[in-house]
């Protein structure tokens, strides 16, 4: 039986050792040649000191040396924490530090990008770089990854673990402070992978275009169902339409998912022009799909299956609009996947009515197992099941997802917006407390409150209001650059608003929707 | 706009002032600004919106190409280049 994620990749090789598994650019490897590779890497990663549990980190980009890292983490018996390579220095270290990771697997250009944010990260012990890297004697210990994949691999191979072990730790902001890691067991990994495979009803023709990074679950899961269903995936990393176009078309790309900011890049970017006979279908997650948007890609894509769908890390996934309600329901994320439920909960824990507002609640296999090291964050989101009958006591914990929604007759869902400050920008989850930290480093202000103000493209944008420290005239132009240096672009704001005073609740905190108010909001 | 406005020169300061990895890296008006991800796909709109409104160059989605955006230089050519295209003077 199958009950760790790298099972299903020894299965799949099992049944189509010589099936193409991995393409990127011109680099292809098949089912076979993945599977020893992470064999060998797991090998390598044990004798460096990998224990069962052990967090290892994932700082690559869109690479067959990323797909390896992750499978070999988990055969290795560790918890794979991929990074996100759009993040700055101080954020990785974040990372490194709240999950005392162990290993890190990078390049030695990255790492040099590193070296004094990681410098007092004391859990790091080891590094594994890809290419051919210098040995940096003195600082901490440094394997190669072409090494590694050379071990011979005993065999049988002594997994450790079972399926409610951790395997990923996938970080993600919420409303406040700084990211918080949200940890998957294998049983929620192969869970959606099952689920998401079942209703996209994901085969081993299928071919997947991975465009979405895979430290953001909706990413992750596209390297997911195609190792467990036999299929094909090709990695790329983009800054263009036509490069997705390019290889929508040369390696006839059965399927794609992307976030709005993907869909509005492609309809914007020629993808009129083009016929796509290959693509059976494309989904949405990570905000809404525009209106204007979609009409362009139904135009696009007459044949192509579209799946809107709504999901948060927490729970990994969670709703999909099958395609044929979409004439009909064009704005709705849908139902609860299968073997998963969604509650629409009012402020006493009690189910709301149709054409109610109420919290997201969400039900069944995908819930997560909470936040790394963070009980208390955990608790505000993860809390016992209301609706149960008391005889079965607190026995499940269901995920509160903070979005407010209504369901309509039919039971299918809309999104009405968040119970709290957080902010969605380009499919990232932003908190405020982040961005307003970086604001008071400048030094040069006294109060600062950051909004998302509606972006059609982005879902939406971040505008600052500052007060400044001692009176003096702000500089607006040169805080965003301070910013721009600090944070990855889409945590910059796009507005500033100088003020003298920010308007405050009765307990004293910065009133957020008195801000949310002046903007009409 | 100005006769004697370099593109290359307003192109720079944009790119150094919006994309912090350039001024790290000190990157030169050729070093490649896509693969080394000092540009991403957002930015480039915004490098487009800076042509559309500095240089009142129209960029069609044809246009959004590796072969124009790859580095500064290049992104200065495709400026001076649909200029002389869209004056009409050809040269």
């Amino acid at each position: 039986m199958d009950f760790l994620i790298h099972h299903m990749l020894r299965n799949s090789a099992a049944c189509h050792p010589e099936k193409g598994a991995v393409v990127h650019g011109s680099r292809r490897l098949r089912y076979r040649e993945v599977a020893d590779g992470c064999a060998s890497i797991a090998r390598g990663l044990r004798s460096a000191g990998v224990q069962r549990g052990d967090r290892v980190g994932i700082y690559l980009d869109p690479s067959v040396e990323q797909v390896l890292s992750i499978f070999s983490v988990s055969q290795a018996g560790g918890v794979y924490v991929p990074i996100n390579t759009v993040l700055v220095p101080d954020q990785v270290a974040h990372i490194a530090r709240d999950c005392g990771m162990k290993a890190l697997i990078t390049t030695p250009e990255k790492l040099a990008t590193m070296r004094s944010a990681l410098g007092d990260v004391s859990s790091l012990q080891f590094f594994v770089l890809t290419g051919s890297p210098q040995m940096q004697a003195g600082w901490k210990t440094v394997y190669g990854f072409e090494e590694m994949l050379k071990l011979p691999v005993p065999r049988p191979w002594a997994d450790w673990g079972i399926s409610k072990d951790l395997a990923a730790i996938l970080y993600t902001s919420g409303s406040t402070g700084k990211p918080k890691g949200v940890m998957l067991s294998h049983a929620n990994v192969m869970a959606g992978s099952t689920i998401v495979s079942t209703y996209l009803e994901i085969s081993e023709r299928e071919r997947i275009l991975a465009v979405l990074p895979f430290s953001f679950d909706a990413g992750m899961n596209q390297l997911m169902t195609a190792f467990h269903q036999g299929a094909t995936i090709v990695l790329i990393k983009f800054v263009f339409a036509k490069e997705i176009i390019d290889a929508l078309l040369s390696e006839r790309i059965t399927a794609l998912a992307g976030v709005p900011t993907v869909w509005s890049l492609l309809a914007n970017g020629g993808i009129l022009k083009h016929k796509f006979p290959d693509l059976r279908y494309i989904t949405n997650t990570g905000g809404a799909m525009p209106q204007a948007v979609l009409k362009v890609l139904r135009e696009a894509l007459p044949t192509t299956k579209i799946f809107l769908m709504y999901g948060l890390t927490e729970a990994f996934r969670s709703t999909y609009l099958p395609p044929e309600e979409l004439d009909r329901r064009p704005t709705s994320m849908g139902k609860a996947i299968p073997d998963n439920e969604i509650l629409v909960l009012n402020e006493r824990g009690e189910r709301c009515k149709p054409g109610e507002v109420g919290e997201l609640v969400h039900r069944g296999s995908t819930v997560s197992m909470g936040y790394w090291g963070n009980p208390e964050a955990t608790d505000q989101v993860l809390k016992p099941n209301p609706l149960l009958p008391p005889a079965l006591g607190d026995c499940e914990k269901v995920c509160y997802s903070g979005d407010l929604v209504k369901m309509d007759d039919d039971g299918f869902l809309y999104y009405v917006g968040r119970r709290d400050t957080m902010i969605k920008s380009s499919g990232y989850r932003i908190s405020p407390t982040e961005v307003e930290e970086v604001l008071f480093q400048t030094g040069k202000i006294r109060q600062a409150a950051v909004i998302g103000i509606p972006d059609e493209i982005l879902g939406q944008t971040i505008k600052a209001f500052i007060v400044a420290k001692d009176g003096a005239p702000l500089d607006c132009d040169g805080i965003q650059n301070f910013c721009v240096e600090k944070m990855p672009r889409h945590m910059v704001p796009k507005q500033f608003e100088v003020l003298t005073e920010l308007p405050k609740t009765s307990s004293g905190k910065v009133d957020y929707p008195a801000l949310r108010r002046r903007e009409g909001l | 706009m100005p006769e004697n406005t370099n593109p290359v020169l307003r192109i720079r300061e944009f790119v150094f002032q919006k994309f912090p990895l350039a001024k790290r890296r000190k990157i030169t008006d050729h070093d490649d600004l896509l693969k080394s991800g000092v540009i991403d796909s957002l930015g480039v709109l915004e490098l487009v919106t800076l042509m559309q409104q500095e240089f009142s160059v129209t960029v069609g989605d044809e246009d959004l190409t590796p072969e124009n955006f790859q580095t500064i230089e290049r992104m200065a050519q495709f400026v001076a280049r649909s200029l002389a295209l869209q004056s009409g003077s050809g040269k």
